[in-house]
């Protein structure tokens, strides 16, 4: 068996009263990619927390290399060559790129330049060492946290999905990347939320689910219904799409000729009851077209008729109004109100409804409906969203949009960060918010999910509208589109 | 040259000033003169003592507003060790001291127990005032001894050993900011989750800027004993927000993380000419605030517009190219 190079020994972990981990055991061995599973809450960050000594452990034994991680500390994990690369990368803004890799070595930034910049031309990425990393986008800045790790020689890496801000091409680089790393006898930790991405890289597997290890497998020996089995009981696959569904003629929005900030010349329409899915690579101007719709950006040119009548707004406000509802795709920073109560935020869309003294009994009972039919999963109204997992403030989300009552409604990567049963539960939602009359527009990087949702996929690429694709069509032929024209503007 | 002064505050600023400068040097003539210079210079030392101190501080997205008493404090300390018969080097000594004790309260505070900075410093810009005013008994301290009026006078090539001081200060932090370790300072305000990730030592980081803050406030304290040759109870009293005002003039974001040493020195030394030229000018010197306040607000104003007409140019540009939109700092930009 090959060696060892980090080793977690049943390490338990108490916030307070509440148990997160019970006696886990978990291990990386030389050259293996060892996937980590779980559902939202299911603690997989917390061990790798407390892998990386971010984190106290309760309980238990931390090995690093053999030897035990003390002090506990971020600084001595890494001297011990672990690295632990984070879902969100950890930038800072305002210095360059060699800066950021360098921060926290025994020397000044100038004597790594030539390593990186080594580093760098070895994993195949262009990537300007002067750039302020403010500007870089959510891959650049993965592979800066990357870079992070292999400057700092560490043996193990620990990737917390990596992939959830990623398009499919940039995904495959990454597992290049990942497969050439494992090749020079690097160990390393995998966390995603998506089954064929695990099992495209791993070698072994560990599902976690409530703070126990309910799995732990090579991974060629672990079928996914056993793998979605074990994390959550009861959802063997993904629900399939229902088929012969016919939707209605009338047509809710028309956009033609549409231009503004990252697109030109976008001609669409949504009928009632459709969902539409509009995809493409990071960039193609998915988001910056829905902004522009609801009034986020300015408009360049071109005509916009919702049910007939031109429609044109200036501020978000003036599309909520009209029956244009749009849901961002950074919920912590343009969704939720984090702090405030689960009901405040389900009433935040409608607030120029509500009466000059607030009634919150009327909105706790909004909220009370919403949290059966939406299935929130919380303790009172009355809780801070930060308080629920991702799924359950997506679903918040939702109650926050649907309490404006829409005709339109666009929902920018609805399941990001997702896991897979409150994926299903929001797959569910959409579904019957279509069979009710509201068009929904579902903006994803995800081709399976929009092949999965989609009565209509509109592909975009470089700015343009690359091309439609009636329901069902295959996810290769989705990629084809995406990928095709961008080939064609770099040449 | 309108990308220029744009992208940085520091040319802006230093336009502003030689352009004033130059004004008033044509309404009151014999303004423009090495003398003036010198004077401006030793005018604005406590001001510039005061804004290096609180700069680290600053940079680490912390604020520090308890300057002026801390001065005071200090110059009291001075004050009532050198008539008790201290020999000078050791009144100073414990003038720096209670300086860095009074920075390293601030440094706990903040630091260890938690509390945030704006809270911990206003509460102990009252409490060491009161310590100084309990110290001297509400009376004021004067007849300080001569030697020490000394170091605030001219001596070396017009400038008092004070001033040198003073220079080797900046000289010193500019360097230190080009460090290791000083870029670890700006990285903690920048993204303080990030520099805990990566294994920096964010708390003592903090408290060690704290400490500075008052230690710098000490020499601030000697400086101005040295050249009032007294020290009245209110010795010190807002001196921390015009400092801060001056560091936000010379592009320091209260924000943390950016900021230079000329951006000190330059924003300092604009306050100070402004007030200078009043006086040349024979304006009264009440006057001083009201049109201290109204430069400040000009240059941030002026200085912020441009700011934004260029982001909108450069947004433009970047989406003008519809066909083929750069993937560079596209949808992150927009999300910051």
């Amino acid at each position: 068996m090959k060696p060892t190079l980090a080793e977690l020994v049943s390490v338990s972990k108490n916030y307070g009263p509440v148990a997160v981990l019970k006696g886990v055991d978990f291990s990386v061995r030389k050259g293996e990619v060892h996937a980590l599973l779980g559902g939202n809450g299911a603690g997989k960050s917390t061990l790798m927390k407390i892998l990386a000594g971010l984190v106290p452990a309760t309980g238990g034994q931390v090995q690093i290399g053999g030897a035990a991680l003390s002090p506990a500390t971020p600084a001595q994990a890494q001297a011990m060559g672990l690295y632990l690369v984070p879902q969100e990368a950890h930038i800072f803004p305002n210095q360059s790129v060699l800066e950021n890799v360098c921060i926290g070595l025994p020397q000044a930034a100038s004597a790594y330049r030539s390593r990186v910049k080594d580093l760098i031309a070895r994993m195949g990425v262009t990537l300007r060492l002067e750039t302020k990393a403010a500007t870089l986008e959510i891959a650049d800045r993965q592979i800066v946290e990357i870079l992070r790790g292999l400057i700092r020689d560490a043996k193990v890496l620990i990737l917390d999905e990596p992939t959830s801000a990623l398009t499919p091409h940039e995904v495959d680089t990454l597992f290049t990347r990942m497969k050439s790393l494992r090749e020079s006898g690097h160990g390393l930790v995998f966390i995603s939320h998506k089954l064929h991405e695990l099992r495209a890289v791993s070698d072994r597997i560990t599902v976690l689910r409530d703070g126990f290890v309910v799995h732990s497998a090579e991974m060629a020996q672990s079928t996914d219904a056993e793998i979605l089995a074990a994390m959550s009981p009861g959802v063997t696959a993904l629900n399939d799409r229902v088929e012969g569904k016919i939707v209605s003629e009338e047509k809710v929005l028309q956009l033609s000729h549409l231009s503004g900030e990252g697109f030109v010349d976008i001609s669409l329409e949504v009928h009632r009851g459709e969902v539409l899915g509009l995809t493409g690579v990071v960039g193609a101007g998915r988001t910056e077209l829905a902004e522009t719709l609801v009034g986020l950006r300015p408009r360049s040119g071109g005509e916009v008729l919702l049910e007939g009548r031109p429609f044109h707004a200036t501020k978000p406000s003036d599309a909520v109004k009209q029956g244009i509802v749009h849901l961002s795709e950074d919920r912590q920073q343009y969704g939720l109100f984090l702090e405030a109560p689960l009901y405040w935020n389900t009433s935040s869309f409608v607030y120029h409804r509500l009466p000059f003294f607030l009634r919150p009994g009327r909105e706790q009972t909004r909220f009370e409906t919403y949290r059966k039919s939406l299935g929130i999963k919380c303790a009172s109204a009355d809780q801070p969203v930060n308080s629920l997992s991702g799924g359950n403030q997506q679903k918040v989300l939702l109650s926050k949009c649907l309490a404006a009552e829409p005709k339109l409604l666009i929902l920018d990567e609805p399941t990001r960060g997702v896991d897979v049963g409150a994926r299903n539960d929001i797959y569910r939602i959409i579904e019957d918010l279509a069979a009710a009359g509201t068009s929904v527009i579902v903006i994803s990087s995800d081709f399976d999910e929009v092949v999965r949702l989609s009565d209509r996929i509109a592909v975009m690429a470089g700015g343009h509208l690359a091309g439609e694709l009636p329901a069902g069509a295959s996810t290769d032929a989705i990629g084809q589109l995406a990928f095709e024209s961008k080939e064609t503007t770099h040449a | 040259m309108l990308n220029w002064i744009a992208r940085d505050r520091v040319a802006t600023l230093l336009l502003v000033t030689i352009a004033v400068l130059l004004a008033v040097g044509a309404a009151a003539p014999g303004f423009l003169a090495p003398s003036t210079a010198t004077m401006i210079w030793s005018n604005g030392l406590v001001l510039m003592l005061i804004a290096l101190g609180v700069f680290p501080v600053i940079l680490t997205r912390n604020i520090d507003v308890s300057g002026g008493s801390v001065l005071g404090l200090s110059a009291v300390t001075l004050g009532l060790s050198l008539n008790a018969g201290f020999a000078m080097p050791v009144a100073i000594a414990l003038t720096l001291g209670a300086g860095l004790a009074a920075g390293a309260v601030n440094g706990v505070l903040v630091a260890v127990l938690g509390v945030p900075s704006i809270v911990a410093t206003l509460g102990t810009l009252g409490l060491f005032r009161g310590v100084m005013l309990i110290a001297t008994g509400g009376e004021w301290i004067e007849e300080l001894p001569e030697t020490l009026k000394a170091l605030g006078a001219k001596s070396i090539g017009g400038l008092s050993v004070m001033g040198l001081c003073t220079m080797v200060v900046i000289v010193a932090v500019w360097a230190f900011l080009r460090a290791r370790r000083g870029r670890w300072v700006m990285v903690v305000g920048d993204n303080r989750a990030a520099a805990r990730h990566l294994g920096l030592p964010v708390k003592r980081i903090e408290f060690l800027a704290f400490v500075w803050g008052g230690g710098m406030a000490a020499l601030a304290g000697i400086t101005f004993a040295a050249q009032i040759g007294f020290v009245p109870n209110q010795a010190g009293t807002g001196i921390e927000l015009r400092a801060i005002a001056a560091l936000v003039l010379g592009g320091i974001s209260l924000l943390g993380g950016v900021g230079t040493v000329a951006g000190v020195v330059i924003g300092v030394i604009f306050f100070t000419s402004i007030d200078t030229a009043l006086v040349f000018l024979k304006i009264p010197a009440y006057w001083n605030d009201l049109i201290g306040g109204a430069m400040l607000l000009t240059v941030l104003l002026i200085d912020g517009r441009l700011r934004i007409a260029l982001e909108a140019r450069d947004r433009a540009a970047r989406y003008h190219r519809g066909e083929a939109p750069t993937p560079q700092s596209k949808t992150l930009e927009d999300a910051a």
